[in-house]
């Protein structure tokens, strides 16, 4: 039995800058994948976070209306997981399309319609650099620590030596 | 002379069966949290039992989508 429901993503606002149609496309190819058919799909606004996600702090909201079996969408919440546009989702049940939805849904389908692109405040390319760079350093920390753990033993081991040549000199 | 310990005034003495309550709306719901962005209680809001848990929900889903702060 299918089932309405809502959903309402945060998309990464690089993503939608380069370009709009791809980014919405990442979702509701993903809808499409497990079985669901989108009624209505729009950009619903781009704002500043309330806190940052994953070092952005604007991104753009997508708000999608469809229907779905209830069993695919575990499925579903499996692919949006590892999907890296889409920074968080929510997907609720719910009664009806609200009035207005479908047309502004249209309008946006329509040749003419061009997405605002988001403001440059978040510095595009610095989370990602800042991602790219804490990626190397996790396993060069791990691998600093055995290097301190090593060091810790030499340094230990000379002690042992200087007291031996100490002595040796006593 | 008032009394120091009589509640005050509701916010949403009104707002029953309010379709407003919804989580996009996070203008209206930033009304019924405190500056530290804690849910206000029933008595301060004002709102029927089922309303404010209604409120409570939208403003939870709100926060999971940093569409309002955990903390203020």
């Amino acid at each position: 039995m299918t089932q309405l429901y809502e959903g309402m993503f945060l998309l990464d606002n690089q993503a939608v800058r380069a370009d709009w149609a791809q980014a919405k496309a990442a979702v509701t190819d993903a809808l499409a994948k497990h079985g669901g058919v989108v009624r209505s799909a729009r950009r619903w606004d781009e704002r500043r976070l309330a806190y940052p996600i994953r070092g952005r702090k604007r991104a753009t909201y997508l708000l999608t209306y469809f229907e779905q079996e209830g069993a695919a969408t575990q499925g579903l919440r499996r692919d949006l997981d590892i999907e890296e546009r889409v920074l968080r989702y929510l997907i609720l049940a719910t009664q009806a399309i609200p009035e207005g939805e479908l047309e502004k849904s249209q309008a946006e389908l329509e040749a003419g319609f061009s997405v605002p692109p988001p403001p440059a405040d978040d510095e595009p390319g610095a989370p990602v650099e800042e991602a790219r760079a804490e990626g190397p350093e996790g396993p060069q920390e791990g691998g600093s620590v055995e290097e301190e753990v090593a060091l810790e033993e030499s340094v230990d081991e000379p002690v042992d030596e200087d007291e031996s040549s100490e002595k040796e000199v006593d | 002379m008032r009394d120091s310990k009589r509640p005050s005034r509701p916010i949403a003495s009104r707002h029953c069966d309010d379709p407003r309550i919804d989580y996009k709306d996070a203008a209206y719901l930033s009304k019924f949290v405190t500056p530290q962005a804690q849910i206000l209680s029933r008595k301060r809001t004002g709102f029927c039992t089922q309303c404010q848990r209604q409120l409570k929900q939208a403003i939870k889903r709100a926060r999971h989508l940093a569409l309002m702060p955990f903390v203020g």
